[in-house]
């Protein structure tokens, strides 16, 4: 039984890293930014809603100001970090190292702030039943379920049916054709970041409610939504999707025959294996090296 | 005071080194490695393991250091030899973050957390010798080495590489072998700076070898500037004076020293990258097209 309490367990986490990871890749092809400071927007979102949540504030209210406060900096990293090294033509070691240090600088002021270690917040949701004998679920995992399944459709159908949408695919297959058509690519790179990093918020919010967040959690958030991108395949949100799902369930799945130290090695090994061996993903088209 | 001093220049000169063959990896082959304290690791472990087994005789150590680290580095090159750009910083960090994890379990090896300690003072035909001068040779001779090659056949191959792979390789050049020993070369530095590390400090483990350290060489790099000779010298100097002058400030409560000093290394990266890409002493025309 302590297999598919695992497996559940990793289904939970993995659908928060599939949302996650869907707003990396969302950014990465439209923009082709790398967007290194993606665990920095899950963070401050987490930590907003905490701060919330310990202010006495309604817990929707809670969820509004996290999906706000990474939605500003998304859009804050775009306008003020990406774009003015775009102007100048800053190649993606450039873009990467200012990202890394954005999200230094706001790892450590959370830290001094909120305080080191671990903060999570007391729901009732998070207090898990027993469903069958052995067999123990919280409502957060319903929850983060059908949030995942929900949000991923709504982005589907925003992209394959709302005119910006569309305009935001088609700026991840050719910006210099969008141009020529006379729309915006700054305008819709604003707009990939901004849903982008709203993806990011629930499985913040989430994860705070079970297992806890602290300040450095944003590193594993930006390798696993990292990995997720690229062994999803470059470009393809669903591979993006299904990979952080993949992830999530090896993580925890890998407990079974390791101990817990182990986990995020698993995410690294099928990394390492799609890097070696299928550098394009499992969906992705095969990218020139 | 004196003591102090020295202290601060053996580190300067260790973290110049570590600094430096990042810096050959980065601004000569163009292989964007977050993994180079990884190499630190391998070579400070080995390096400790030398003095505390057999003899505390330095070049052992370091010899020691380099053939690990630089034999491990193919962990590193088969990814570099597939993929490139943002999909090798990953795999990088993926390393970066599974040695951690080795670091910390192979508990035989290297003592996981609590690390390896009495690492024996480095003793040269049985006189005991600071690590300072030490560390300044292989400073110099591995700088000396970088600019021999920079100048040489193999480092315009590198350099042809980095600016163009498909071409270099179609006028013959062997790219895998070029880019797996400029990766050897780069880590075999780096672990003699870990080895040189460890027998300053006595004393080793896994807190020194984690992605927080490969950041912070690589802000050495990138504050001082990458493709330069003394670029990483000066930006590993600088950055280690940062926790003294830190020190000075009074009204930072003592707890959050930490806090403030990562502030700014983030802060100095950031804006560094955007208003002055090619770093303090970098060529800034060439660092708008390429860095």
């Amino acid at each position: 039984m302590i297999e598919l309490q695992l497996l559940l367990g990793g289904l939970q986490n993995g659908a928060l890293y599939a949302l996650t990871a869907a707003g990396f890749a969302l950014i990465f092809g439209a923009t082709k930014v790398f967007h290194v400071a993606h665990g920095a927007t899950f963070t401050l979102a987490g930590y907003v809603f905490i701060g919330a949540w310990n202010a006495g504030w309604h817990p929707a209210l809670g969820v509004l100001a996290a999906m706000a406060a990474a939605v500003a900096f998304g859009i804050a990293m775009e306008r003020l970090v990406y774009r003015p090294i775009g102007r100048h033509e800053g190649g993606f070691f450039t873009v990467f190292v200012a990202a890394f240090g954005v999200s230094i600088v706001v790892q450590n002021v959370i830290a001094m702030i909120a305080g080191r270690g671990f903060a999570n917040v007391d729901s009732p949701l998070a207090t898990a039943t027993e469903v069958m004998p052995d067999l123990f679920l919280a409502p957060v995992f319903w929850i983060s379920i059908v949030a995942a399944v929900a949000m991923f459709l709504a982005l589907t159908i925003f992209l394959s049916r709302h005119p910006a949408g569309v305009a935001l695919r088609a700026l991840a297959q050719n910006a210099d054709l969008l141009r020529a058509y006379g729309l915006s690519s700054g305008k819709l790179s604003v707009l990939a970041f901004a849903l982008g990093s709203v993806l990011a918020a629930p499985a913040a919010i989430l994860t705070a409610m079970t297992s806890g967040i602290n300040e450095a959690i944003g590193n594993h958030v930006m390798l696993i939504s990292m990995a997720a991108t690229i062994v999803g395949g470059v470009g393809s949100l669903r591979g993006a999707a299904l990979a952080g799902l993949l992830l999530g369930v090896a993580e925890s799945v890998v407990l079974v025959f390791l101990d817990t130290q182990w986990a995020e090695g698993a995410s690294f090994m099928v990394l390492f294996a799609f890097i070696l061996f299928r550098p394009s993903g499992m969906f992705g088209a095969a990218v020139a090296r | 005071m004196i003591a102090y001093l020295s202290n601060i220049a053996t580190l300067a000169a260790i973290f110049g080194l570590l600094a430096a063959t990042l810096n050959f990896m980065v601004g000569q082959a163009g292989i964007f490695s977050v993994a180079h304290a990884v190499f630190m690791g391998l070579g400070a472990y080995s390096g400790a393991q030398v003095a505390l087994l057999l003899v505390p005789d330095p070049f052992l150590a370091c010899l020691a250091a380099a053939v690990v680290a630089g034999g491990l580095s193919l962990c590193l090159a088969l990814p570099a030899l597939r993929v490139r750009g943002e999909y090798f910083v990953a795999a990088s960090l993926g390393l970066q973050m599974m040695a951690v994890t080795l670091f910390t379990e192979a508990k035989g090896l290297t003592g996981g957390m609590g690390g390896l300690v009495g690492i024996p003072q480095p003793r040269i035909f049985g006189v005991v010798v600071p690590v300072l001068p030490l560390a300044l040779v292989a400073l110099v001779v591995f700088l000396l080495l970088m600019a021999a090659m920079q100048r040489g056949s193999f480092g315009r191959t590198l350099g042809a590489i980095r600016d163009a792979e498909s071409a270099a390789e179609a006028l013959g050049k062997n790219v895998a072998v070029a880019k797996a020993l400029a990766v050897a070369f780069s880590a075999a530095g780096a672990g003699v700076a870990g080895a040189l590390f460890a027998l300053h400090l006595s004393f080793v483990n896994v807190e020194s070898f984690t992605l927080e350290q490969s950041v912070l060489i690589m802000a050495m790099l990138i504050v001082g500037g990458t493709g330069t000779l003394l670029g990483p010298i000066l930006g590993a100097v600088l950055l280690l004076s940062l926790p003294a002058a830190l020190s000075f400030i009074t009204f930072i409560p003592p707890t959050d020293i930490g806090s403030v000093q990562q502030i700014i290394y983030g802060g100095a990266m950031a804006l560094l990258m955007i208003f002055r890409p090619a770093g303090l002493l970098g060529d800034q025309k060439r660092g708008r097209s390429e860095a």
